[in-house]
């Protein structure tokens, strides 16, 4: 990809007198001095990155940004080494940043050169990013996204020797990285072995995505684990993407290569705002607001115990091929997806009836609750697609504080203060479902006809709730049968639709037209209520 | 380098399980050994929070071998079938 052009490449004029013969010596070890910074850590470490299948920090920044448009910061930061007062090399610092733009928007980009010192912390006279630093200070002063690219393992014990005592933990602290999640989208792309301060750094940011196969993040790796606990592991167990995307939830999404990862980067920035004062940029796809797929009338089984292809729904009501699934491995039961409704960005979360019946689990609500958090934050309207039985049951469930994530979740969601849009497409059951509203709002419900909802389901609540009645019958069996049967043709949603319990039932196919018309008429009140959202109280 | 030739072994097997995305009960084989199935094709159905949920291969391939039967109950993320390309 075209670097800037560099006018100091130019051949200059012959000096003809003494003083331009001095300035032409200043432009020549300018030139040195910024020949060193792009040879990074030497050819033979740049050869060894590379034989790991990892690209070196210049070509990671060429390959997310718009071509050419890279102005490097601190070019000429790092050691030089001298012979007398004449320069013969610079070891570069090992971090690279600056400002670039994506989409013609500026953004502050950085990340460790891995191939100097395997990319640990630097110190000079101010920090040039990684944990604070010039770039993060860049995207706080110009209120501009801030991208990461992670390949370091933090501090380095050697320090000690070299300073001769040891630093205080958060002598460069996070207190700036922090600030930022109010302030700016953060992206933090893990591209390498990242410990420490670099993989703390990554989860304190709005969305994060690592490398299949290259890339591992944890709080320590193999060595100090062996240490502390005498478990021998390698790095791809203990911090690859089956544990860190997978398993934990720690890094959002995973790529299968560094270039798809620098193509998802641009992609999750595209549904962002330049920052919180501003909405999200509308861009329309062409694709029409009155588009009602026959497909939708018939995605739901008549039977309620099959179940169906939420991912696939969710393509047939937002814009054609809008839609960007947010962590689509971890907390598999529940889909978060920012998408666009008629050119305007929506956050969509939709239950997944493929996993245990859309409950939500406490990775699921875990999910949701930071996927809200999300969206209010940079004023994207929420599109819940309702079918959830409830939160998820049982003894694991209990144990793993299933009710206290969930209450989390629905604690977060009725302090959002975007609009929210609630479809039930089947069930709609209990406190997970009630955490799929809009409470403090407007609170537009609408239903499918296939939609069911309440305190629970009738199957468990008749059980419970007419035991006496039951166990008094001649056939218990034939009796609770009896009351279900009651029960459930008055479950209608037709009838709730009647007492205005719910404001619309839609056919399925107008489910698109309906919701764009109210997210674009929401688009005015949008505006009014840009800005930081403080948070207030103790999240249960 | 032979740590990654292994690594990549392992990640091919891997592409070749079949795993079950929720605990419950195998209620329904819907393939046979030696059949052959695409993408996005349903090996069987695991009952569920009395739900019927397809378990699907995501990358087809053909049959070798089941590793439950019916009625068995099965763990969370549990290999319920292999397939070979």
């Amino acid at each position: 990809m075209a670097q800037p052009k560099d006018k100091l490449a130019e051949t200059p004029a012959e000096p003809r007198t003494e003083p331009e013969a001095e300035r032409a010596a200043e432009i020549a070890e300018l030139r040195q001095r910024r020949a060193e910074a792009e040879k990074l850590g030497g050819a033979d470490a740049v050869q060894k990155h590379h034989d790991q299948r990892r690209l070196t920090i210049r070509e990671r920044i060429a390959g997310v940004v718009d071509a050419g448009s890279f102005q490097e910061v601190g070019k000429l930061t790092g050691q030089g080494r001298y012979a007398g007062d004449k320069l013969l090399g610079v070891t570069p610092a090992p971090y690279v940043m600056g400002l670039a733009s994506i989409d013609g928007r500026p953004v502050a980009i950085g990340g460790e050169d891995f191939t100097v010192r395997g990319g640990t912390s630097w110190s000079g006279e101010r920090k040039k990013g990684g944990q604070g630093g010039f770039v993060e200070d860049l995207a706080h002063q110009y209120r501009i996204p801030l991208v990461n690219l992670i390949d370091g393992a933090g501090g380095s014990v050697t320090s000690i020797r070299r300073r001769g005592h040891s630093v205080f933990p958060g002598v460069h602290g996070f207190e700036r990285s922090v600030q930022l999640m109010g302030e700016v989208p953060v992206v933090c792309a893990v591209l390498g072995t990242a410990a420490g301060g670099p993989a703390g750094r990554a989860i304190l940011s709005h969305w994060s995505v690592m490398v299949k196969e290259t890339s591992q993040v944890f709080a320590a790796g193999p060595p100090v684990v062996e240490r502390s606990l005498g478990e021998k592991i390698s790095k791809e167990e203990l911090g690859g993407p089956a544990i860190a995307v997978d398993g934990a939830g720690t890094i959002d999404n995973a790529a299968a290569s560094e270039a798809e990862c620098f193509g998802l980067v641009r992609r999750f920035l595209a549904y962002m705002p330049q920052n919180v004062w501003e909405l999200p940029p509308v861009v329309m796809s062409g694709d029409p607001v009155d588009r009602c797929e026959d497909e939708l009338l018939h995605i739901v089984p008549v039977s309620r115990r099959k179940a169906y292809d939420m991912r696939k729904l969710i393509r047939l009501v937002v814009d054609r091929g809008s839609a960007f699934e947010i962590q689509p491995t971890f907390g598999k039961g529940l889909i978060t997806c920012l998408a666009r409704m008629n050119g305007k960005v929506v956050g969509v979360i939709a239950n997944n009836p493929m996993v245990y019946g859309g409950a939500i689990d406490v990775k699921g609500a875990r999910k949701q609750t930071h996927f809200i958090d999300l969206c209010d934050c940079f004023h994207i309207p929420l599109v819940f697609l309702v079918d959830v039985p409830g939160f998820m049951v049982g003894r694991q469930a209990e144990a793993a504080a299933t009710l206290r994530e969930g209450m989390r979740s629905v604690y977060v969601g009725l302090q959002a203060t975007v609009p929210v849009y609630t479809v039930v497409i089947r069930k709609c059951y209990g406190m997970a479902g009630m955490g799929a509203t809009d409470k403090n709002g407007l609170d537009l419900k609408i239903a499918w006809p296939s939609a069911e909802w309440g305190s629970l389901p009738i199957e468990g609540g008749v059980a419970a709730a007419f035991r006496k009645d039951i166990e008094g019958a001649p056939d218990p069996k034939a009796r609770e049968q009896e009351i279900e049967a009651e029960l459930r043709a008055l479950a209608s949603p037709f009838r709730t639709a009647e007492a205005f319990g719910v404001e619309e039932i839609v056919d399925p196919r107008e489910t698109r037209p309906y919701l764009c018309r109210f997210i674009d008429a929401a688009q005015g009140r949008l505006k009014s209520t840009v800005g930081p959202k403080p948070k207030f109280g103790v999240r249960p | 380098m032979p740590g990654r030739i292994i690594r990549q072994k392992e990640f091919d097997l891997a592409k070749l399980q079949v795993r079950s995305d929720v605990a419950g009960s195998v209620w329904k084989i819907m393939t046979a050994v030696g059949q052959k199935l695409d993408p996005g094709d349903t090996v069987m159905i695991i009952e569920s929070m009395k739900m019927e949920i397809p378990v699907i291969t995501e990358d087809g391939g053909t049959v070798k071998e089941f590793c439950v039967a019916e009625t068995e109950a099965i763990a969370e993320g549990q290999v319920v079938a292999i397939l070979e390309t």
